[in-house]
């Protein structure tokens, strides 16, 4: 099975083809332009020369022929290919065709004009090479290194309960979180594929020291054939909306509840995932996967991992333009682990039983309706997304809690949502709402309900401040209490930074 | 029971991916997607019947932001030819669009990739790329369409691509591009012509858009709204701009349809100048749906708005 597999991506891998790299065109082109001007005024100058000669000698024929210089101009245009220093034709017929018949000392000065119209086009023009170059020679010491960014995320928050009354990784009260330092690299691997990575380090809840993680470290194909794209090794998996986007990249400041519970945080996984564009007029697009772990949270699979301890996913998408300003996009995802070997842990329930999760299904309908007008979609837009996700996972329970005692399996199906409105005013302020509704996915009786006004003042493309209150009601959770945050997100980038498609 | 269910729903979508039949490659008209109007007119224009084209951009967009919407995608994936404006203009959204396409043809260095921006000397090339000086082009200002000299390289590129592509039409194609290079000639002499009165005219603008203009025109371009390409003016920076254009006598403000009205509008209310709007690519405006019209407009509105001040 494994050979099989691998055989497939490598076949895939090294059916596309290359990219081409059009700098050094363009500098060889500039170059060409250059030579071709200087060309162009040592002729004049060699006619110049010429006529000056005929001149002492005095032949009226000569004369003649320097009201009509040769043509010269008229084959070689003085000043050539690179359009931009390129006499304008009034100027053109000026240079070619002098007035008729001036007197010869009048006529030399008009060549001495010209040549000195055609010397300082060419210092202009070789400045402006030279500054092209220079902006290329900065390159040369990194020109192998992949584009680098960095993107930073602190938090500083007041929550008004603590952790044990929350349920949360961060202290309650005062609380100033360095959520993440993201160190994001990509490049071409080679004519067949580009590769990225991720690199997160951030700050433990308790101790305040750095963990380091690689969230993403994958190799994407670039031109497979028949609409294919695949991608390989640790990675976001594409599933539902939100769940594959970064922390510092989501609309609001923490990731939807539903997402943490559901799916663990991020969409994480080690595997491949192949992405189909269907051939159609249409825009509808198919994704499916398969990976060792999804989420945070991995199984604890022993020594020797079957095909159906694996996790299997799969995402189909579409959009409609319902007016050229608004548009609807929509996705239906579906996961499963077959067979979940200890994944979380034993899960300990309010009344004292015992879970432990043994199978794990997910599915969710994910929804965006952007209104985004043309003219000044920089300044203006209204954004409504929304995810409805159902969780049957299927657990192990041991109902008192009591090693020994008679196990049975139990399918718990849960539901929960987000949804949110985003109103960009302006180029730099947003304005929004978001709703989230969830029942545990372990005990569908205990449901969580919170509530989030925001704005965000996006300072520049890679500054951001974004002001959350949250307040979150929890209904039946055993000693967990409702809870008010405010919270002041701040993020960063310094450096390289891609406008993803994933991110749109 | 349920098990089975659920492996069959994972392994179906890859049974559809395997077994989709590509929709056929060949077509009777050459598929050409512009980034720009501009181009898109461009393209029609030395194309003639032989192309069918479509512009990501209706005109009234700014070029640095088109909304990246999936139903490009399609038109993409089948495209022959992909036509760009270049030194970065549409980095915001031109790579992810190209790589959601699919189509290996339309990627960097391919055939039917068309950089019209090859063989133009770039302006403002910046020293550093520190996002200190803002959202700036590595390459130098992308905005050199606005200078129809420059214009005629980005044909003649359109045109090399056409013939690389299918050279069976060479001879249409070249005939096309001579025709309408020729229209275009006497249109800049006329321009030229009528452009005499803003030579020396100091004008500001919203962003860094018209540099190669106003070199062609030999206006003087003062300065910008934007406190750097893609930065928002700050009330400081604004105070500023209205000071030194009162010293200088700046008559013009122009605002491209793209931005809101009301900061141009209170600078030239407060300095005097005479405020108007400009497209910057074809259909910006009403009334300018080609290259031609588009610079028609352009240069009678600034040459009206100077002749108004007289």
């Amino acid at each position: 099975m494994k050979t099989i597999l691998i055989s497939i991506i490598m076949f895939l891998m090294f059916c596309s083809s290359g990219f081409a790299q059009t700098l050094e065109e363009r500098i060889k082109v500039l170059e060409d332009a250059l030579k071709k001007q200087e060309q162009t005024i040592k002729e004049q100058q060699k006619i110049i020369e010429e006529l000056k000669a005929d001149i002492k000698k005095g032949k009226p024929e000569e004369q003649q022929q320097m009201a009509q210089p040769k043509e010269a101009p008229k084959e070689t245009p003085p000043p050539a290919p690179p359009e931009m220093k390129q006499a304008t034709p009034a100027e053109q017929q000026q240079i070619a065709q002098p007035k008729e018949a001036p007197a010869p000392a009048a006529k030399e000065t008009q060549k001495k004009s010209t040549l000195e119209q055609v010397q300082e086009q060419v210092e202009q023009l070789k400045e402006e090479v030279g500054q092209v170059v220079e902006a290329q020679k900065k390159n040369i010491l990194s020109v192998f290194n992949p584009a680098i960014g960095l993107v930073t995320d602190v938090i500083p928050s007041y929550t008004s309960q603590p952790s044990t009354k929350t349920g949360k990784d961060r202290p309650g009260g005062f609380d100033f979180w360095l959520r993440s330092v993201e160190l994001d690299l990509a490049a071409s691997v080679d004519p067949f594929a580009r590769a990225y990575a991720v690199l997160n380090a951030s700050a433990d809840p308790v101790t305040g020291e750095a963990s380091f993680t690689v969230e993403e470290a994958a190799i994407q194909s670039t031109s497979l054939p028949w609409n294919l794209t695949l991608k390989a090794g640790r990675f976001f998996a594409e599933f539902g909306r939100l769940s594959y986007i970064h922390d510092h990249e989501l609309p609001f400041v923490y990731r939807p509840l539903v997402l943490d519970e559901y799916i663990g945080g991020e969409s994480k996984t080690d595997g491949f995932q192949l992405n189909f564009l269907f051939p159609l007029p249409h825009y509808l697009s198919l994704t499916a996967g398969i990976g060792d772990q999804f989420g945070d949270t991995p199984n604890d699979v022993g020594a020797f991992r079957h095909f159906n301890q694996l996790n299997f996913w799969s995402r189909m998408s579409t959009y409609f333009d319902l007016t050229p300003n608004i548009s609807l996009e929509t996705g239906f995802s579906g996961l499963i682990n077959p067979s979940t070997t200890d994944r979380g842990g034993l899960l300990v329930q309010p009344d004292g039983s015992i879970m432990i999760e043994r199978q794990r299904r997910v599915l969710d309908l994910d929804l965006t309706v952007r209104y985004q007008p043309l003219r000044n979609n920089q300044f203006k837009s209204l954004i409504w997304g929304a995810e409805l996700l159902y969780s049957d996972n299927c657990y192990l329970v041991n109902p008192t809690g009591i090693p020994g005692k008679a196990l049975f399996n139990r399918t718990v199906g849960s539901f929960g949502l987000y949804s949110y409105l985003a109103y960009k005013f302006h180029r730099q302020w947003t304005a929004g709402f978001l709703y989230q509704w969830l029942e545990n996915p372990q005990n569908n009786n205990i449901k969580i309900s919170a509530y989030s006004p925001y704005i965000t003042w996006a300072i520049s493309h890679w500054n951001q401040l974004r002001l959350q209150y949250t307040y979150t009601a929890r209904n039946g959770a055993f000693l967990l209490r409702d809870d008010s945050n405010i919270s002041l997100q701040w993020s960063w980038i310094i450096g390289s930074h891609a406008h993803g498609w994933q991110e749109r | 029971m349920k098990l089975k269910m659920f492996r069959l729903f994972s392994v179906i979508p890859l049974l559809v991916i395997l077994c989709s039949v590509p929709m056929p490659a060949h077509a009777a008209k050459i598929r050409i997607v512009t980034t720009l109007t501009d181009l898109a007119d461009f393209a029609r224009n030395v194309g003639g019947d032989q192309v069918e084209v479509y512009s990501l951009a209706t005109g009234v967009e700014d070029t640095h932001g088109i909304p990246m919407k999936p139903s490009f995608v399609p038109i993409m994936n089948r495209a022959d030819l992909l036509i760009e404006v270049g030194f970065d203009m549409e980095h915001s959204f031109l790579p992810a669009l190209q790589e959601a396409s699919k189509n290996p043809r339309i990627q960097v260095g391919k055939p039917g990739y068309v950089d019209c921006s090859k063989g133009i000397i770039p302006r403002d090339v910046p020293k550093s790329t520190d996002h200190y000086a803002g959202d700036v082009h590595p390459y130098g200002n992308p905005h050199y369409m606005l200078d129809p000299v420059l214009a005629k390289t980005a044909i003649k590129n359109i045109c090399n691509a056409l013939v690389e592509f299918a050279p069976q039409y060479q001879a249409e194609f070249t005939r096309n591009r001579d025709a309408y290079l020729a229209k275009l000639d006497t249109k800049i002499a006329e321009w030229e012509r009528e452009a005499r009165p803003l030579k020396g005219v100091k004008f500001i603008a919203y962003h860094e858009e018209w540099n190669y203009f106003a070199a062609r025109f030999g206006m003087d371009f003062f300065g910008t709204v934007e406190l750097k390409p893609g930065i928002d003016p700050t009330p400081r920076h604004i105070e500023q701009l209205i000071t030194s254009m009162k010293t200088e006598h700046v008559p013009i403000v122009v605002r491209e349809p793209q931005f809101p009205e009301k900061v141009p509008k209170r600078i030239a209310q407060q300095t005097g100048a005479t405020l108007i709007t400009l497209p910057i690519m074809p259909g910006g405006v009403p009334n300018t749906e080609t290259y031609i019209k588009m610079m028609d407009y352009i240069i009678h509105t600034m040459v009206a708005a100077v002749q108004g001040r007289k």
